[in-house]
This record gives C-alpha cells, sequence and structure tokens, in this order.
C-alpha cells in the first residue's frame, strides 16, 4: 500500500492502494466514481478511457504509481453541472443502446475534438477506437461530426 | 391490430395479472426502484415514499395524487429501448401524459411472465410482440377504471367522459379532472373484463413513424446510470474468479495459505468449477487471485481441441445415426434420386462468445432467511429459481433488483454467475459484488456452437429449385434455457430456425438435424439459428441463381411471388440498395429472412482494394409488422448490421488443450468504427402481426456479404468467419 496525490476532475485527490492498482479501480472502488467502466483490462476496449492531463487513456491498464500528480478528468467531471455539448450530440442522436461503452466514447470523442476541432472522417477513424458490441458507430460518427460544427 | 393469438392472450391478460395489494406493490415498486428510476438514480427511500402515495390501479400501472405515473416494464434493457416503449404503449392506452410517466424495472413477479410460457425472461425478441396485447389491456383497464371514478365524481354518465393526456374530460360542461385526483377511487373500482382497447388510429404516442427520445439516455451519456458493476450496497466486499482450465474441469484442492495475509483478503471459496477470492476491494482480490494455488481435476471432454470437435461435425454429419427431422414437405429425397441436375454445398458457422460489453457480474446479499440480489440479468425468473436452488430458500425470499445491462446477446438469461455470488455472500456473510474479468466472461460463456450445413438442392426446368434437402449438425441451443428436458436424437426448434417453415416456394423440402453432443456448454446468443442457418441458406440460393444464369433478386422474386408482403421487402430493398446500379468497381449481394415475426432484406455493397474488401453502404428493409417507435427500430437495424459483420469478417473462437484459446478482444474480434460502413435502412409495415426487431439486423449480412464478395471476386466462401480464411478488410489488414 502507498499514498498518492492527484488531481480528480478539478478537485484534489488522494488514495492508498497498492501501487499495481489500476487508475480504472481507483476511480471506480476506492473514488466511487463508476461512470469509467470496465470491458476488457488490456486497453483493447476504451470503456475505461479517462483524461489523464488532457490526453485520453484507457485506466485499466494505466497503473495509479504512473498518476502521481496528473490531472485527471472522467465522464462525471467531463459533463460537471450540465450537459456537455458531446453528451447532448449524443443525445440529439440518440446514440447509447446499452449505453456501457459510451462514457468511454465519449471521452474518446472529447480528446479528438480538443487535439482537432474539425475531424475528417479518417481522424474519427483513427482515434475512436472503441470497441461497441450494440454496433451504434455509425451514430458515434454524426455525433461526433455534430458536436464538432 | 396484430393477430398474436390475441384472444387467448386476453383470457391470460387479467387472470395473469391479480390485483395486488397497495402493500404488495409498494414492496415491488420499491424494489424495483432502489436501483433505477426512469434513468435516473433514485434512492430507496425517496422512491418508497413517492409509491406509497400511489394508488395501484393495476400490476403495472400505480398514480400518485400529483398525476405522476408509474408504469412496470417486466423487461431487462439491456440497449434495446424496452425502457421506453414498453412503457409508452402502455402510457398511450392509458391515454397519459407521457411527460408524468416514470419506468421502473418489476419484481420478479407473476404479473410479468411471459404470457404464453409463464416465465418471466427478456429474450428472443419477444418482449414487445408477447406482451403488446397484455399490456394494452391494462393500460385500457385502468383508463376506464379512472374515466368511471371520475364520472362518480362529476356526477356525469362515464360514457360522456375522455381520458386524454392524464385528465378525464367532460366535454358538455368543459370541466376536466386530473388522474391523480381519482387515482385511489379507481384503484378501489372493479376491474373490467372487457376494457376497449383503442384501435390504432387512436394512438398518441407510439406508432405512425413517432418516436420518443429514450429515457435511459441522458443518464447513459452521463456516466450516471446504474448498471450491474455499479451497484453499491452498504457493507459490501467484493469478489473476483479464476474458472477451471479446462472446460467442465473443477476444483480439486485449494492451498489458501496462498493468499494468507495478503491486504483485504477475507475468504477463498471454492466454487466447483471455479475458484473466488473475496477481499475488501475489487483489485486486492485480483491479486490475491493471481497468487492462488489451485489444483484442477481435467474436464470431462479432457484436453480436446479443434480437430477433435471437427472430427465430431463430420462424423455426425456423414453417419445415420442421431438425425432427426425438423421438416418435410413433398418428396425431396425422391425428387433429389431423379433429378439430373443437383447442386451441393457445405457451410460452416464457428463457435462464438457473447461478450457484451459489461462482464457478467452480480451482487447478493444472502441471509438465512432471503436473499436480495442488484443485477443485469435477462433470466428474471431464472435468476430467482437459480438462487433459491443454491441458497435453498423459497423462490418468493429472493429479491431482484434489476440494474440497466451492459449487453445481454442472450448471455444474461443464465444466472450461473449470480449464484456464484450469491455462494460468496453466503461464506463471508456479507454483501458480495462479483465481478469476472473479461478473460473469465469468455471462458466461462455459454457458447454459440459451430453449424455444419450441408444442403442439396435438385433444379427445375426453369432453374428453380424443384427440392432442397437439408442437413444440420449442431448441438443444442435452447437447452439450458428450456423449461422442458431437450433429449439428444429430437429437433431444436432454435436450431433449426428458418430451415423450417421458411416462405421460399420450394414443394419438396426436407430438413434434417442432428443435435451433437459435445463436452461444451452451448445456448442461445443474439440471432438464435437465424443467424448461421440464413447464412447457409442465403448463399445456397445465391449459388443456385448462379448455376440457373439468374440475377439473384430476381431469382429470390420469383420463391416469393405467392407472398406480396415479403415481396414488397425485397422490392424495396432493390430500389433503394439502387440494386444492378452499383458505382462502377463495387459489387452488391443480398438475402433475405423471415425471423423473429418479422421479414428483412439486406443488400450489401462493397469493393475490393488490394484483395481487401471496403464494404461502403449496408441496405436493409425491415418489415415487423408495426413500428411503434421509428428511430429505436433504426438503432436496433443499424447496430444489428454490425453485429453481422463481426460475424462475417471476424469473430471466432478456437479450442485447444481443453479450452478456448480466445479469452480477449485482442484475439477474439469484432467490428469496429472503420468497419462501420453507411447505412440505410427502411421499414414496411405489411405484416398481420408483430415482429421483433432487436435480433433480426445481423441475420441477411454474413449472406449478403459474401454473395456481394462472389459478385465482385467470383469465388464463394462457405466458411466464417472470412478472416479465418485469409480474407480481410481493408482495415482489418490496417488493425490486424
Amino acid at each position: 500500500m502507498a499514498k498518492f496525490n492527484f488531481t480528480l476532475n478539478g478537485a484534489p485527490a488522494e488514495v492508498d492502494v497498492d501501487p499495481s492498482t489500476p487508475l480504472l479501480w481507483v476511480l471506480r472502488d476506492h473514488l466511487g466514481l463508476t461512470g469509467t467502466k470496465f470491458g476488457c483490462g488490456v486497453a483493447q476496449c476504451g470503456a475505461c478511457t479517462v483524461h489523464v492531463n488532457g490526453g485520453a487513456v484507457r485506466s485499466c491498464a494505466y497503473t495509479i504509481d504512473s498518476v502521481q500528480g496528473a490531472d485527471i478528468t472522467t465522464i462525471e467531471g467531463l459533463s460537471g453541472d450540465g450537459v456537455h455539448r458531446i453528451a447532448q450530440a449524443w443525445i440529439d442522436h440518440q446514440v447509447p443502446q446499452c449505453g456501457y461503452c459510451q462514457p468511454g466514447m465519449i471521452m474518446a470523442a472529447a480528446a479528438l475534438l480538443s487535439a482537432k476541432p474539425k475531424p475528417s472522417l479518417a481522424d474519427i477513424e483513427a482515434s475512436i477506437t472503441n470497441i461497441c458490441r450494440c454496433g451504434t458507430y455509425a451514430r458515434i460518427k454524426q455525433a461526433i461530426f455534430a458536436a464538432a460544427r | 391490430m396484430s393477430g398474436l393469438k390475441e384472444t387467448a392472450m386476453n383470457d391470460v391478460a387479467l387472470s395473469s395479472a391479480p390485483r395486488l395489494s397497495r402493500r404488495d406493490v409498494v414492496h415491488g415498486l420499491a424494489a424495483g426502484g432502489s436501483v433505477l428510476l426512469a434513468g435516473r438514480v433514485g434512492t430507496l427511500e425517496l422512491f418508497a415514499q413517492e409509491a406509497a402515495r400511489a394508488a395501484a390501479i393495476n400490476a403495472f400501472i400505480a398514480i400518485a395524487p400529483d398525476g405522476k405515473v408509474t408504469l412496470q416494464c417486466a423487461h431487462s434493457e439491456m440497449g434495446q429501448g424496452i425502457s421506453t416503449t414498453f412503457t409508452a404503449i402502455i402510457a398511450d392506452e392509458l391515454e397519459a401524459d407521457w411527460s408524468k410517466c416514470e419506468t421502473v424495472f418489476s419484481p420478479a413477479g407473476k404479473p410479468y411472465r411471459h404470457p404464453l410460457y409463464d416465465w418471466q425472461f427478456t429474450g428472443n425478441s419477444e418482449s414487445i410482440r408477447a406482451y403488446h396485447a397484455l399490456i394494452r389491456k391494462m393500460g385500457a383497464a385502468a383508463r376506464e377504471m379512472l374515466i368511471a371514478a371520475a364520472a362518480e365524481r362529476l356526477q356525469v354518465p362515464a360514457a360522456a367522459l375522455t381520458a386524454r393526456a392524464g385528465r378525464v374530460h367532460h366535454a358538455a360542461s368543459r370541466r376536466s379532472i386530473g388522474f391523480g385526483d381519482v387515482a385511489a377511487a379507481a384503484a378501489a373500482r372493479p376491474v373490467p373484463s372487457e376494457p376497449r382497447v383503442k384501435p390504432e388510429r387512436e394512438w398518441r404516442i407510439v406508432g405512425h413513424g413517432r418516436s420518443l427520445p429514450r429515457i435511459d439516455i441522458p443518464a447513459k451519456v452521463a456516466g450516471t446510470a446504474v448498471f450491474g458493476i455499479d451497484v453499491k450496497v452498504p457493507g459490501m466486499v467484493h469478489a473476483a474468479v479464476v474458472s477451471a482450465p479446462t472446460i467442465g474441469g473443477q476444483v480439486a484442492a485449494v492451498d489458501e495459505a496462498s493468499v494468507a495475509g495478503m491486504a483485504g483478503v477475507i475468504k477463498v471459496v471454492p466454487l466447483g468449477g471455479a475458484v473466488a477470492v473475496v477481499a475488501e476491494h475489487y483489485w486486492q482480490a485480483r491479486l490475491a487471485l493471481a497468487k492462488l494455488k489451485v489444483d484442477w481435476q481435467t474436464g470431462p471432454g479432457g484436453r480436446f481441441d479443434d480437430a477433435a470437435l471437427d472430427a465430431m461435425y463430420r462424423k455426425a454429419m456423414r453417419g445415420d445415426a442421431g438425425w432427426a427431422q425438423a421438416e418435410k414437405l413433398g418428396d425431396a429425397l425422391g425428387v433429389l434420386a431423379d433429378s439430373q441436375r443437383i447442386i451441393e454445398a457445405e457451410f460452416e458457422a464457428p463457435w462464438t462468445a457473447h461478450t457484451p460489453m459489461e462482464p457478467m457480474n452480480a451482487t447478493v446479499a444472502a441471509a438465512d432467511d432471503g436473499a436480495t440480489v442488484w443485477a443485469p440479468v435477462q433470466g428474471i425468473q431464472m435468476t430467482q429459481v437459480v438462487l433459491a436452488n443454491v441458497l435453498k430458500l423459497p423462490p418468493e425470499k429472493i429479491v431482484i433488483n434489476r440494474t440497466y445491462l451492459g449487453g445481454g446477446f442472450g448471455r444474461r438469461l443464465l444466472a450461473d454467475f449470480v449464484a456464484q455470488a450469491a455462494l460468496c455472500s453466503k461464506a463471508v456473510g456479507r454483501p458480495v459484488k462479483l465481478i469476472w474479468a473479461r478473460e473469465e466472461d469468455i471462458r466461462q460463456d455459454w457458447y454459440r456452437p459451430a453449424f455444419l450445413h450441408h444442403i442439396r438442392a435438385a433444379l427445375g426446368a426453369d432453374g428453380s429449385p424443384a427440392a432442397l434437402h437439408h442437413r444440420l449438425v449442431a448441438p443444442s441451443i435452447i437447452k439450458p434455457v428450456s423449461p422442458t428436458p431437450v433429449k439428444p436424437g429430437t429437433v431444436d426448434a432454435l436450431a433449426v430456425e428458418s430451415l423450417v417453415g421458411h416462405p421460399y416456394a420450394i414443394a419438396n423440402r426436407r430438413t434434417d438435424y442432428h443435435m451433437l453432443e459435445v463436452p461444451i456448454p452451448t445456448m442461445v446468443l443474439r440471432t438464435t439459428g437465424q443467424g448461421p442457418n440464413n447464412f447457409a441458406l442465403e448463399s445456397f440460393i445465391d449459388e443456385l441463381a448462379h448455376a440457373a444464369g439468374r440475377d439473384p433478386y430476381q431469382y429470390r422474386r420469383q420463391l416469393l411471388a405467392h407472398d406480396p408482403v415479403a415481396l414488397a421487402v425485397l422490392d424495396r430493398a432493390a430500389v433503394r440498395a439502387g440494386w444492378g446500379k452499383a458505382p462502377n468497381g463495387h459489387f452488391q449481394g443480398l438475402a433475405f429472412a423471415d425471423g423473429f415475426g418479422s421479414y428483412l432484406c439486406q443488400v450489401v455493397e462493397l469493393s475490393m482494394v488490394d484483395g481487401a474488401i471496403k464494404v461502403h453502404k449496408v441496405t436493409s428493409v425491415c418489415d415487423p409488422g408495426r413500428v411503434l417507435d421509428r428511430v429505436n427500430a433504426t438503432s436496433m437495424i443499424e447496430g444489428g448490421v454490425v453485429w453481422g459483420l463481426s460475424v462475417a469478417l471476424y469473430s471466432a473462437l478456437t479450442f485447444a488443450e481443453g479450452h478456448v484459446r480466445e479469452t480477449n478482444f485482442d484475439a477474439y474480434r469484432v467490428a469496429t468504427l472503420p468497419d462501420t460502413p453507411a447505412l440505410v435502412t427502411d421499414f414496411l409495415e405489411n405484416r398481420k402481426t408483430l415482429g421483433g426487431l432487436g435480433e433480426i439486423g445481423p441475420v441477411c449480412v454474413p449472406a449478403a456479404l459474401c454473395n456481394a464478395l462472389f459478385a465482385a471476386t467470383g469465388k464463394r466462401h462457405r466458411r466464417l468467419p472470412l478472416a479465418r480464411e485469409g480474407v480481410f478488410t481493408v482495415y482489418g489488414k490496417i488493425y490486424g
């Protein structure tokens, strides 16, 4: 066990956990933020996507000892008190089906739009590599284009 | 509107929905509402207060004095939008104000069971079509009770009153009264035996091209929707599980000392074919599990592999033993024996896994006198029955709280993972949340088995099929969810789906089925038998069209000439896809299905880029009788197409050393965003009965894609997935 400090959704956070604990389980299990989902544990599916220092990372394969002092944003922090414009685009296009992968999708989309405010289809195809078993990809593409407008 | 055995179902409707006492309803609502309240998270206490003020008109409808309507959804929300459409149907019939309606997931209970099967589950695309008559009648009965109560209050005849948007109106005096004001009086009135169910033209919330914003979506995009894995219960601890290295293997011995003293570890719990470590936190359980020393007995199948399985299928196909006749029309064997022109081919669909995005998990608080479950389950009653057996309690002592499901696809019809959580809870005397790692989610899956088809057809003088003989070897898929025993040598009705009773006009037809026994657990998976069977049949029909020198669309038109409703689906798909008018270098393939009560025709358009497939467009035209929510229906088909692309292109399990090789998404490949082509989706509403939409969407994609591939390359692919055959997509090549 060891103590780790970082900024979480704009506020200071501290946990005392095994250094090998993935950020995902620190968020879900120790800090109670369950919007970030567990899907594969091997950084393949992206359901656990969060932002670390502004970039999208897959928190299931990101151990807590690598985020000491980092600035972390989760789906809960992205939306804040209102509805984030990307989340609103997701609502407008009725994107989610089961919805389990969608917080990760939205975090991946937010990172893409920060880096490229007007992404091309090729940009979207190259950066949104998250898995959705319900197959909502067509509407995800539409929603990202709408949010980029 | 729908035929749907309406009379029989209506008889069941009222008799199967006994009036619940207010106490029962409050208890039931509180259970359902503890986790989820109409797409937002509600506290148990708050909901109990709200429910206590509400008058229960019947098992599906409660109305509070302020006019808030609480509607029970008998089904589980796994992405299909049922938590919106199911209750919207009731609200429409009730003449409620939809903005004042809230959906809760019902408890396990007799009023919520499938009206024909007397069993509560969410599956087989039946949630609307099986319950439609029942819930409309429930809404209609409640509406009439509200009107009767209002008539008494206003001192006017009931016939002078109409209900609309949550109020009862008296046109002559221009007075109206809110549902909430008469709900308590209405609840005390007798239930009308034959309430007037509204004709379709009076639908105001569903149908007629309408769509409702899904109630679950705002919470799902905010990250606040509660899935099973998100449940928090006071005092809860966590369990991680590892299963035997061979399928069916059992724990021989566990060395609990191997994890002694590890941080947070509470207990090691042997579970027969698996072992769990229970710890204060989930990752502590995972760390301990990785250190835990377990001796395993090998399963009854030993260290079997693909070659051994393949030999079992081939031997069964060649042999005469174990066959059951599933369908016989005319004399197919006689016509084939006399025919000069026989086409035959063998098709193979692979072993696949369900892999919903949310791995199997459950939270259970087991006590000596009862247990409470919070879990994402399709098998609502199954969970109750299984836990009653495991915990040796009466079923009614098992309270089921349903969360959102992060996908289901059939897997959550079973309750094995809930039983593991229950045993862990019992062992440690605390509520336990048990979560399978993705590797366990695949290793402990009950798989869609491989399907091996041998088909022979005799072509008549005009090139159309005069006889068809279909032989199918596949393990049972219905067995683990069948209420009655399934015996080898008999027909599994789900395994032969779409082969039996197909609308194609083929006068002499025979389907034989061999229920293969394998040392691997098998069960239904999205599209049930329709998926693999449609791939075989619709690829083969294309081969026949080619042999006859005919256009595949026109060839199918002739086979459906007797069925104008099916023909309309085919024709609309051809028009929407621009059949025969693809741009230069693009190739088209199509397939047709009659499944889950719906007709579907899909057209795949692709091109070849340096030997790799690029799918440009998939056109889908579906006739489910009635489209109750247009946007959601479109979602089901669109998502289905992607599922079908996974099946056609990528997904397969292989076996070695007695278990699956592919245990995560790095090896078990599924379609991703770049694989998704342009999607054109359209509906017709000509069928006389209501069809399902949750599973039909993928059904034609594999055959249509392979037919387009044949048009492009002249090579016929009869074995899925294509990646296994060395055929890749442009993205498959890039991403490996």
